[in-house]
């Protein structure tokens, strides 16, 4: 495979507590194609998220070697924008600040009037319009998430890097949200190309909505199990999918293998689930 | 509110008594009992004005049991001095000789005000300007901070009166001793709850900032200063009111200006209406000092 746009390589992070170490992620090798949509699947305490703060570069204590675009991975970079499920948004400053805050920090040429319209110009876009002056404390957690990915968009980065950004929002605002980021995926092309996107989530569903491919994590040590392409064209993953056969055939995949793991794990009994 | 719910209220009442029982002869002769009446009279009005605009109900009640509580203060004490003369006059003045004292002594109390309000703002701006940006770099070092806060819990052990003697073999003038102790009685609060409003900032508004990639300043004031600002006031408001406390003891010993001064001069005078004006411009003082910053306090943390 060549030109991937995120290469891990033999990946692995051993956390140090007072008086034992466990080991968060081993031998975790995959690659991320430019433009591509990648999910993250696990369960809670597979990894997942530490995986994504090796990609943030803000966890940095790990073995094996992380690349973007080649490079290696040396700290956070302002090429990556990131969403997390909580406190994206700086509380002290208002919606639009935060934005203009993120371009500030990317775009150091742009005057404080220009940043602040190319705020309000994606507060539009994620359906914010007039919200530009509250604080996130008095938005709900479905409109912080959408601030967020206001922001995480306006900093114009090849990469977008979401840890669970929706799995703190109700399951109608979810829905809203999930559709949202895709149209503005869709419709946000840098240079040609979309932008390419880690996502990382719990529910399985949310994954084969938005995804291209999908890599399937178990826990202890964290490692990935398998990734798979989602075989539906993203034209045809309206609601009557989740009806189909192929879906439940797919959707079933994915949990047997999450099932495998727990099945080894008791010492390869017979389980009832 | 009604109408009804808003002027009929048994204050008005408590307004009338208190009124009454300064109107009525008594045993003593009341020479400044006029400066009373005025003063309940504008009480009164205040209390109408308030009652006719106020939005809630419940900020009116506060209110009104507050000056409730004045009405029957001032008619207790009309009632225990002039009227039925329980209590020793030297020590214990009508009021209305204590408020006419007020407005006798206005412009020498202005300029005690002044210099001790002027001593307070100096030490404590000094103290708060080189505290949080200290504490702010400090912190933000794990290792260092955690060192600091051991050295910074010993120096605000040391009761900061008793660097006075030390800052007077140290300085010429008592203005710039009580300056200086002032600036260290803030500066160890204000800087221990700067530390700690750091090194108390959640880790996820931290990880946010790392992932926008921020400069060190952007880091500092940007991010940790307004993160740890609810901190941050907490010391600045106990450095305040130690100060308050320092700076009142200090005057009491060796100064020619101030509150403190004021009320010790006088009280060795022993004349105890010009002590009780005293101490009553005090506690307005620090109550006028109290309010302003907790304006700004509101308003710095609006977004919470």
């Amino acid at each position: 495979m060549s030109a991937m746009k995120i290469e891990l390589d033999h990946v692995t992070v051993d956390y140090e507590e007072k008086n034992r170490s466990f080991t968060a992620l081993k031998d975790v090798s995959f690659g991320v194609e430019d433009g591509e949509f990648v999910s993250i699947v696990g369960a809670s305490g597979c990894g997942k998220s530490t995986l994504l703060s090796v990609l943030e570069g803000v966890y940095n204590r790990f073995t094996g070697s992380v690349s973007i675009n080649g490079s290696p991975v040396n700290g956070a970079g302002t090429d990556r924008g990131v969403v997390f499920q909580h406190y994206s948004l700086f509380p002290w400053m208002t919606t639009r600040s935060n934005i203009a805050f993120g371009i500030r920090q990317v775009r150091k040429d742009l005057s404080k009037k220009e940043r602040l319209a190319l705020a309000d110009e994606y507060l539009n876009k994620v359906g914010l319009a007039g919200y530009g002056g509250k604080y996130p404390s008095q938005l709900s957690g479905g409109m912080q998430q959408r601030a967020a990915i206001a922001r995480a968009l306006a900093m114009d980065t090849d990469i977008l890097l979401m840890d669970e950004p929706f799995s703190a929002v109700d399951p109608k605002n979810r829905k809203e949200l999930q559709e949202l980021l895709l149209r503005l995926w869709e419709g946000e092309e840098r240079n040609g190309r979309r932008k390419t996107v880690v996502f990382v989530t719990h529910d399985i569903d949310e994954a084969i909505l938005l995804s291209d491919r999908i890599v399937v994590m178990t826990s202890h040590p964290g490692t990935v199990a398998e990734i798979l392409s989602v075989p539906f064209a993203r034209s045809g993953r309206g609601s009557h999918l989740r009806e189909e056969r192929s879906y439940s055939g797919f959707r079933e995949k994915i949990m047997s293998i999450f099932r495998g793991e727990v099945y080894n794990r008791i010492g390869g009994e017979e389980v009832v689930i | 509110m009604t109408a009804k719910q808003r002027f009929l209220c048994p204050v008005h009442i408590l307004f009338a008594i208190a009124l009454a029982i300064v109107l009525i002869p008594g045993k003593g002769t009341d020479k400044y009992g006029v400066y009373l009446v005025g003063f309940l009279l504008i009480l009164e009005a205040l209390t109408l004005a308030v009652s006719a605009f106020v939005k809630k109900k419940p900020s009116l009640d506060v209110f009104l049991d507050i000056i409730g509580f004045l009405y029957v203060f001032l008619g207790g004490w009309t009632l225990a001095t002039v009227k039925l003369k329980l209590l020793r006059e030297a020590l214990f003045p009508p009021f209305g000789t204590i408020l006419h004292q007020f407005v006798e002594d206005r412009d020498k109390i202005a300029v005690n005000i002044a210099s001790s309000v002027g001593i307070i703002i100096q030490g404590f701006l000094l103290a708060v300007v080189v505290a949080i940006p200290l504490g702010l770099v400090i912190a933000s070092n794990l290792r260092a901070g955690n060192a600091a806060t051991y050295i910074t819990k010993f120096f605000s052990s040391i009761p900061p009166i008793v660097y006075i003697p030390y800052g007077i073999a140290l300085l010429p003038t008592f203005r710039s001793v009580s300056v200086f102790v002032i600036f260290l009685a803030s500066f160890w609060p204000v800087f221990a709850s700067t530390m700690s409003g750091v090194m108390s900032v959640d880790k996820k508004v931290l990880d946010s900032a790392k992932v926008l990639n921020v400069s060190k300043p952007t880091m500092l004031f940007e991010i940790l200063l307004p993160a740890s600002l609810g901190q941050i006031f907490l010391g600045c408001n106990q450095g305040l009111s130690v100060s308050f406390i320092l700076l009142t003891s200090a005057e009491m010993i060796g100064a020619r200006d101030g509150m403190g001064y004021y009320v010790k001069n006088y009280s060795d005078f022993g004349d105890y209406t010009r002590t009780i004006v005293g101490l009553l411009v005090i506690g307005g003082v620090v109550i006028a000092v109290t309010f302003l910053v907790g304006r700004l306090q509101k308003f710095l943390l609006r977004w919470r």
